[in-house]
């Protein structure tokens, strides 16, 4: 805002300026030229590498990569340094590209490929020359595959989501585990009517979404959904996809999330508005009882709701009797424009090793890097004994499926976000219109992108 | 500002060179409903935030005026919103709006019997949700500006009024507002301006959600920007964002200056 005008004489300059101001920070972002996107092959083997990790910064995460990166050094002689970001991270990496200052690697989200593939951020990775790359979960691969079929990364670390559900709720109203999503949408109603917390209030709710389009985090949350109804986001393969998202499935999958909005009530108020940190806090507080959500939250919620108040249960097969749930995870990203490629695939290969995978999985503490080990060489179990993470594991390899492969995933998703978010806020609105209306806009970004008629 | 302009006319590739694609950024931009929708929230913001904000700081400069140690108290309360930082009134807000009837504003309309509300999440009441806390927080900005320009009235017009027989309403409408015509320039200017660039509150208390309901030009540049990596699109939408603000920063100045030739 601008507020250092005092008198109206000045106010003139002052605001052309201040726009002007504001236009050349959006100019900044996007840098200042183009360039040949060459990966600078010969390098310098000893240089440093600076490494970025999306993790909150002082957190036990981080902690786990800096000693990651020590290990490496250790071995290699090669300097890595970690900075750990987690807000915006994106958005200071585009600052990065701008100023054509990228790190040597980043440890980040395998949705963000496409984007960074598509912006010539980072280099691609023959799966051959990666020493290791063979021991990788061939599933994993799939995460650092674009949509040209060249692969622009190594899978680090794979997770996967499952229900977490207040236990002593659901035992104090009598009601078994849900095992479909009937079942599951009577124990939502019950913990929204039923009093479960007994304070004698309405004041409790079944599930916790994170509902803002935000990071397209609606879609986000939906996707597993889609899946388990028999619901796709496209037909088809490579240049002829089509959209499928305005199928029945999907249609269905659709109104069943808006009936947990509109019809049944039985999600926290203020969801379509909310991100996940202003989830989790509902879920820790006792105000909704059903969170589809990751594994790393586990040791948040143990902390601040006590690891006997909930259970990690596996999302209920939809109504045509399968699951298939959001599989995601993170890649490590070989930059563009590293003085160090050498440097920048050893890092990549030590982290996928037998050694990197299992302290990265930082046994049952806070600090886990690596949720779900991609190494097939490394067993879960010999890390790890707290059993919930076997769930998590299950899931995965039984139902996990990856994001559509499209050359850029995000616009997809961010364009489902807004749709789903629409519909849920208001009530009014017809989810075979909605889907279909968002059909039209796959179908145009796909032209886009290259990949439909 | 060259470089702004230049990728405005290209699809952005920082790695992998621009893209020449012509004023087909523009095009989207004045052509697509989405922008089309911000550029109406903005203005429907611009106008309610700045006027609800200049209504609701003049009022309060006229109660809190005058040297007393106790009106100094209140004073330093009431802009407390001001220099609070935006997240922390966000992070405030979006509680006090808890859209449950055990909120706290919704506390309060059910005791007269009202709501309660969805505030922030539906689309027929986030938008002056969003308003509400932005003259909340104006309001004590625009209440400093007229505290110093009241401080400047002449206290024996009052006086010379007082004598004719002027009461408190007349005295205000034809001494104190006359003398605060400054004070409103600067303000609607400062208002404009500050309008159009509306973000942070949006971004951190809807983030232009819910169904598209607040989105404003800013989120959405943001948005495609940063969240799409459309950083054409996004510079095109600054651009205009831009020429925006020149003309109605003009348009303020302008009506002021004529204001001003008419008052002589």
């Amino acid at each position: 805002m601008n507020r250092t005008d005092r008198t109206g004489r000045r106010a003139a300059p002052t605001v052309l300026a201040a726009s002007l101001a504001a236009v050349l920070a959006l100019g900044t972002l996007a840098g200042c030229g183009a360039d040949d996107g060459s990966d600078n092959a010969g390098g310098d083997d000893k240089a440093p590498l600076e490494i970025w990790v999306r993790k909150p910064p002082g957190s036990p995460t981080e902690k786990t990569h800096q000693d990651l990166a020590a290990a490496f050094t250790k071995a290699t002689g090669v300097e890595a340094k970690v900075t750990a970001l987690f807000d915006d991270f994106e958005t200071k990496l585009q600052q990065a590209a701008a100023q054509k200052d990228l790190p040597d690697l980043i440890v980040n989200d395998t949705a963000q490929l496409g984007t960074l593939v598509k912006q010539g951020l980072v280099r691609e990775v023959g799966q051959s020359e990666v020493a290791g790359g063979d021991q990788l979960i061939p599933s994993s691969w799939e995460a650092a595959r674009a949509a040209d079929g060249k692969y622009y990364g190594v899978p680090f670390s794979a997770q996967t989501f499952a229900l977490f559900v207040r236990k002593d709720w659901r035992e104090k109203l009598g009601i078994a585990p849900p095992a479909d999503w009937d079942q599951l949408d009577a124990l939502a109603t019950a913990f929204t009517t039923g009093d479960p917390d007994g304070n004698g209030k309405a004041d409790t709710y079944g599930y916790v979404i994170p509902g803002t389009t935000k990071r397209g985090y609606m879609d986000w949350y939906f996707s597993s959904f889609l899946w388990s109804a028999g619901g796709e986001y496209f037909s088809g393969e490579g240049k002829s996809l089509k959209p499928a998202i305005d199928s029945p499935a999907a249609i269905a999958a659709a109104r069943h999330l808006k009936d947990q909005f509109c019809a049944d009530k039985s999600v926290v108020p203020g969801a379509v508005t909310a991100e996940t940190t202003q989830a989790h806090p509902l879920f820790e507080t006792g105000k909704g009882g059903i969170y589809l959500t990751g594994p790393y939250n586990m040791a948040r919620f143990d902390k601040a709701l006590g690891k006997d108040k909930y259970e990690v249960l596996p999302l209920p097969p939809g109504p045509g009797g399968k699951s298939a749930v959001l599989a995601e995870g993170e890649n490590t990203y070989l930059m563009a424009g590293s003085k160090n490629p050498k440097g920048q695939l050893k890092y990549a290969e030590f982290l996928i090793g037998t050694e990197g995978q299992s302290a990265g999985m930082a046994g049952d503490t806070a600090g886990n890097v690596v949720r779900l080990p991609v190494n097939k060489s490394v067993k879960l179990s010999a890390v790890r004994q707290d059993a919930r993470w076997q769930v998590f594991d299950e899931v995965y390899r039984e139902s996990g499926r990856y994001s559509p492969v499209v050359k850029e995933w995000t616009p997809f998703r961010q364009a489902s976000a807004e749709a789903l978010n629409g519909m849920v806020a208001d009530c009014g609105s017809d989810p075979g219109a909605v889907l279909g209306k968002l059909a039209a806009s796959f179908a145009e970004e796909l032209k886009k992108q290259g990949a439909g008629s | 500002m060259w470089r702004a302009i230049e990728m405005s006319f290209h699809e952005v590739r920082p790695y992998l060179g621009d893209r020449w694609v012509g004023t087909a950024n523009y095009g989207q931009v004045v052509t697509d409903e989405a922008f089309l929708e911000a550029i109406g929230h903005t203005l429907v913001l611009a106008v309610g935030q700045t006027g609800g904000s200049v209504v609701l700081g003049l009022v309060l400069a006229l109660l809190l005026e005058g040297t007393a140690r106790r009106l100094w108290i209140v004073r330093t309360a009431v802009f407390l919103p001001t220099v609070t930082a935006m997240a922390v009134v966000a992070e405030v807000w979006r509680i006090l709006y808890h859209p449950a009837a055990d909120g706290a504003v919704n506390t309060l309309l059910g005791w007269l019997g009202a709501g309660p509300s969805q505030f922030l999440n539906s689309p027929d009441s986030a938008l002056w949700s969003v308003m509400a806390v932005g003259v909340w927080r104006g309001a004590p900005y625009d209440m400093m500006i007229f505290l110093a320009a009241l401080a400047g009235v002449d206290r024996t017009l009052y006086e010379a009024a007082a004598a004719d027989g002027a009461g408190v309403r007349r005295r205000v409408w034809h001494v104190t507002l006359p003398a605060l015509r400054p004070a409103f320039v600067i303000l609607f200017t400062l208002a404009a301006i500050r309008s159009l660039r509306v973000f942070t509150e949006i971004f951190l208390l809807t983030n232009g959600g819910p169904n598209g309901s607040t989105e404003v030009l800013m989120t959405l540049i943001y948005k495609l920007g940063l969240e799409r990596n459309e950083l054409g699109v996004a510079a095109a939408g600054s651009m205009v964002l831009l020429a925006a603000s020149v003309a109605l920063t003009l348009a303020v100045r302008l009506s002021g200056a004529r204001g001003k030739e008419v008052a002589r």
